[in-house]
């Protein structure tokens, strides 16, 4: 359709606000013209480049760096999609619905809002306007120069400059108000894919004849969103604009100085919460009758600990990572020690919040490591009870890597929920039945063995020594290495490399934001050996990651055709 | 340890909080190696209310009358003319606004003839000798011990004992707001539990003994903790939480007992005293203090507890709701205040002779806890579950 009549027909029906927003959107952009602008055809053929819709924690982190903390978002997302494992690949797959788009819309309209508003403006704003009522092109220049800087990650072309300053000017004109005017561009900015999508622009490798590397604002931003779950901050995008990210010697100034900053932990966070797919606590709940001390807020309390947990070992004390499968120390709330059944007093006043404390359990205690707190156990279990099926699947899909099939459609649930015995059954004895099923046997060997020696961790993670009555016997076996509880079960998720080499897997498709190709074997390999030989600590896996050439080349298309593990 | 270790080894709880922090736990350790053979279970009241058992038939003068037909027994003693009285009447079945009614009641003691506000001065208005509850069952115990009364005294619907002392249940058990079971509490108590629990520091129960699954001695202690009482999202009270003592000596209370299949009894009948919101009194007093806890369950424990109480203590909490809580809650204040005088029957008065106290008993419901000194940190306790 053409455009400008469309806009005439269209600034009739929905007035000033439709006229700007869709001068907004012709000055968008659009995608697919820029990731590669710099290529010729033949070579666009060649290059795989990914393009990530940012994460809610992402946008998040973004508009909090560049505006403040105290912006509204005054919308909601649309849910991720997690792909081999994790959200950030999936972000590579999914796009933006019609509903999707409208939220993005409400949002960045209200935080263009919150920006200029009377009590943001002089902080956010970098200039005054000749008059409040008036268009100004020099101050909407200068702040459109510096918030796209932020928001796009890179400096804004020319034209991009040009049509946001004449959208500001047009709705200045059309509401006379200088401040309006320049909401609606900025609220243009912010629902523009260049904002809401972090693209990958690929240049010629001067190193490497014939292939290609990211360029260098994408660089800053792959490091940034790997490193801190957030884009880039001036002193990286000036690295980016001086060419030193492409220099070995400054690309390794800037992740130790991002590995320093205490933005580390954001980093870490979204990493984790990702890798144990933690979105799943949105929707978590219990039988309230069975469970009546579990709730929404422990749901939250049981996410934060085992977080806080998993970053004193890789963080705080720069520890073995296999430390989480086994560490006794934690952090707790009054509300979460009830359901441990270990005394945590309230350290402040009544009526006021809970504090976090830092605890250790004892060393007859059952609970060690993260695979026996109720973020694993309860998160993995159905409403009403506990499952040892869903809790192996869990262990081996999350925590090593590997492909749990789903069940036939046709499976026969009544051999296990059964009658007569197996009604009062333990769990064990009722998933006995899976041996002697040839359709469910092939699956449930790996799964049930290891998830029933957390049976003794009920459906909302209390401890617990009896299933219907009958004593609970945790003994199983964990490829291949015998156990008779949970203490000698988390031992062996130790010392199985199996979980060391997921988590290489895992970190460094993150980093990448695809699962590796075949051309990443040699480099996920190296990474898993200096992994062992670091001691297992995740910063030096990041920053080995974060250093690397491979983090920053672009693979070929004819090389790669399909992304498949290298595991 | 969460589940065995939870059965703490050591001698008295109250020892610690004497000693103070580090001290405490010092001594507390110590003792626990020199004295290793007991155990000490921890609980935080999560219910209580006047132990009442209504059943048909126990007033046999019939339940009391609702409270704008006990409001009109005022005005006829007032000596208002009767077609007033009705017209009054008539305007309130039928949902019309009358603004007669209410200024009186709120004036309606006399002193000199004077109009008088009643709750802050109950004796200037009229008893209306509303009746006393005459069943045969009420929930208690024998606190005087003597003989001569049995016939006259209750019989405890759980233990049948009999004579048992509990003339305040005598005296509100008709009034509408103050009758219910154990399962379903009178209006009152509901309510006054509701503003005790959500507004005044948790009370705590500690039981002592060597060990607590067999028949032997035990030391029972009553504590308010610093902390509230937490609940669950379903308002159902949450076990397995932490609290610690206060260490104000005021609330607290130790007793020697025995514990016998499950349940514990005290024999040194001494006071008992526990601070409270003034909302429904500043303190619960009991002298000659008995109690029967059943702690045989181990998610939940319930008892009774008893002795005799201040009962201008506990008028002060009804008068103190004044005319809004008289129609909402509890009734006619004044009348309870004059029914409870009547029925007192311990500590008279050495000039008037009148009863100051009245026997009293009360329910009780707990569930585990972790008990600790007032020094605590997170990972000790003295007492906790089973």
């Amino acid at each position: 359709m053409d455009q400008s009549l469309f806009m005439k027909n269209n600034q009739r029906k929905f007035g000033h606000a439709w006229h700007v927003a869709l001068i907004v959107c012709a000055a968008s952009v659009s995608l697919s013209g820029q990731s590669t602008e710099a290529l010729g055809e033949e070579q666009v053929a060649q290059v795989q480049t990914v393009t990530h819709r940012l994460t809610p924690s992402q946008y998040r982190n973004i508009i909090t760096d560049v505006f403040g903390a105290d912006i509204d978002l005054g919308g909601r997302f649309e849910p991720d999609l997690r792909e081999d494992g994790l959200l950030a690949v999936g972000s590579s797959v999914v796009s933006v619905t019609a509903t999707g788009m409208e939220q993005y819309d409400a949002m960045s309209r209200a935080i263009a809002d919150t920006v200029v508003d009377k009590a943001h403006r002089e902080l956010l704003i970098p200039c005054a306007p000749k008059s409040v009522t008036e268009a100004d092109d020099s101050c909407a220049e200068s702040f459109f120069t510096e918030a796209g800087f932020l928001l796009y990650r890179r400096p804004l072309t020319d034209a991009q400059l040009e049509a946001y300053v004449g959208a500001a000017r047009t709705g200045a004109e059309l509401t006379a108000d200088f401040y309006e005017g320049l909401s609606l561009s900025l609220a243009g900015m912010l629902s523009s894919p260049a904002f809401l999508f972090r693209e990958q622009r690929a240049e010629p490798d001067p190193d490497s004849a014939g292939n290609y590397r990211l360029d260098s604002y994408s660089k800053a931003a792959q490091l940034s969103f790997f490193l801190w779950n957030a884009g880039p901050d001036a002193a990286l995008l000036e690295a980016a604009a001086n060419g030193d990210l492409h220099t070995e010697e400054g690309l390794t100034r800037q992740v130790d100085r991002m590995l320093t900053s205490p933005r580390l932990e954001a980093g870490l966070r979204a990493f984790f919460n990702d890798n144990f797919r933690f979105d799943a606590f949105e929707d978590l709940a219990k039988d309230s009758i069975l469970f009546p001390k579990f709730s929404p807020v422990v749901a939250e309390q049981a996410r934060e600990q085992t977080i806080r947990t998993v970053l004193d070992v890789v963080l705080t004390r720069r520890a073995d990572y296999r430390e989480v499968f086994t560490t006794k120390r934690t952090f707790l709330t009054p509300d979460l020690g009830s359901i441990y059944r270990v005394p945590v007093y309230k350290n402040g006043p009544n009526g006021s919040p809970d504090q976090w404390q830092s605890y250790e359990f004892s060393e007859t205690d059952p609970y060690q490591g993260i695979l026996t707190q109720i973020s694993f156990t309860a998160l993995h279990s159905p409403a009403g009870r506990s499952s040892p099926t869903i809790r192996g699947k869990a262990l081996r899909e999350i925590m090593m890597c590997q492909e749990v099939p789903a069940p036939p459609g046709d499976v026969d649930f009544t051999l296990f929920e059964g009658g007569g015995d197996l009604r009062n059954a333990t769990a064990r004895k009722r998933l006995a039945v899976h041996s002697s099923e040839p359709m469910c046997a092939g699956c449930h060997k790996i799964t049930d063995p290891i998830g029933l020696a957390l049976e003794n961790f009920d459906g909302s993670g209390e401890y617990r020594t009896t299933d219907n009555g009958a004593d609970i016997d945790p003994g199983g076996e964990l490829n291949g290495s015998k156990f008779s509880d949970v203490g000698e079960f988390a031992q062996i998720v130790y010392q199985d490399t199996v979980t060391t080499s997921c988590l290489v897997d895992r970190l460094s498709s993150y980093a990448l934001g695809r699962s590796p190709i075949p051309s990443d074997k040699e480099w996920v390999n190296n990474l898993d050996e200096s992994f062992e030989q670091s001691g297992f600590r995740v910063t030096d896996l990041m920053r080995q990651i974060a250093v690397s050439d491979a983090l920053y080349r672009l693979p070929r298309a004819d090389l790669n055709t399909a992304s498949a593990s290298v595991k | 340890m969460t589940l065995s270790a939870s059965v703490n080894k050591k001698s008295s709880p109250r020892v610690a909080v004497l000693l103070g922090s580090a001290v405490g736990l010092a001594f507390n350790g110590l003792l626990a190696s020199s004295a290793a053979a007991e155990q000490s279970r921890g609980y935080v009241v999560s219910w209580f209310a006047h132990a009442t058992y209504s059943q048909e038939g126990d007033c046999s003068e019939g339940v009391h009358p609702a409270l704008e037909e006990v409001y009109f027994k005022y005005l006829k003693a007032f000596g208002e003319d009767p077609q007033k009285i009705e017209d009054i009447r008539q305007n309130f079945l039928e949902g019309r606004r009358d603004d007669r009614l209410a200024p009186m009641m709120m004036e309606r003691g006399r002193v000199d003839g004077k109009p008088t506000n009643p709750f802050t001065n109950p004796a200037s208005a009229a008893d209306l000798k509303l009746p006393g509850l005459d069943g045969e069952f009420a929930y208690g115990f024998d606190l005087d011990d003597r003989e001569d009364d049995q016939a006259s005294g209750f019989k405890d619907p759980e233990t049948y004992e009999v004579g048992v002392d509990h003339e305040l249940y005598r005296a509100l058990g008709c009034a509408r707001a103050f009758r219910g079971t154990l399962d379903v509490s009178p209006t009152y108590w509901s309510w006054a539990w509701g503003q005790l629990a959500s507004s005044q520091p948790a009370w705590l129960i500690t039981v002592t003994g060597e060990d607590l699954t067999r028949d032997g001695p035990v030391t029972v202690t009553f504590d308010r903790a610093l902390e509230h009482i937490r609940v669950n999202d379903d308002s159902s009270p949450r076990a397995d939480m932490a609290y610690r003592i206060d260490p104000d000596p005021r609330s607290h209370n130790e007793y020697q007992g025995e514990i016998k299949e499950g349940v514990v009894t005290v024999s040194d009948q001494g006071d008992f005293r526990a601070l409270q919101n003034p909302l429904v009194a500043p303190e619960l007093a009991l002298r000659n203090f008995h109690l029967r806890l059943d702690v045989s369950q181990d998610e939940s424990i319930r008892g009774i507890m008893g002795g005799y109480q201040p009962w201008q203590d506990l008028y002060w909490g009804f008068g103190n709701l004044g005319i809004g809580g008289e129609q909402q809650v509890i009734g006619d204040a004044v009348q309870l205040y004059h029914l409870m005088k009547r029925y007192a029957d311990a500590d008279p008065d050495p000039v008037t002779g009148q009863n100051m106290s009245i026997s009293a008993a009360y329910y009780i419901e707990a569930v585990p806890a972790f008990v600790g000194n007032p020094s605590a940190s997170s990972g000790t306790f003295d007492a906790a579950r089973n």
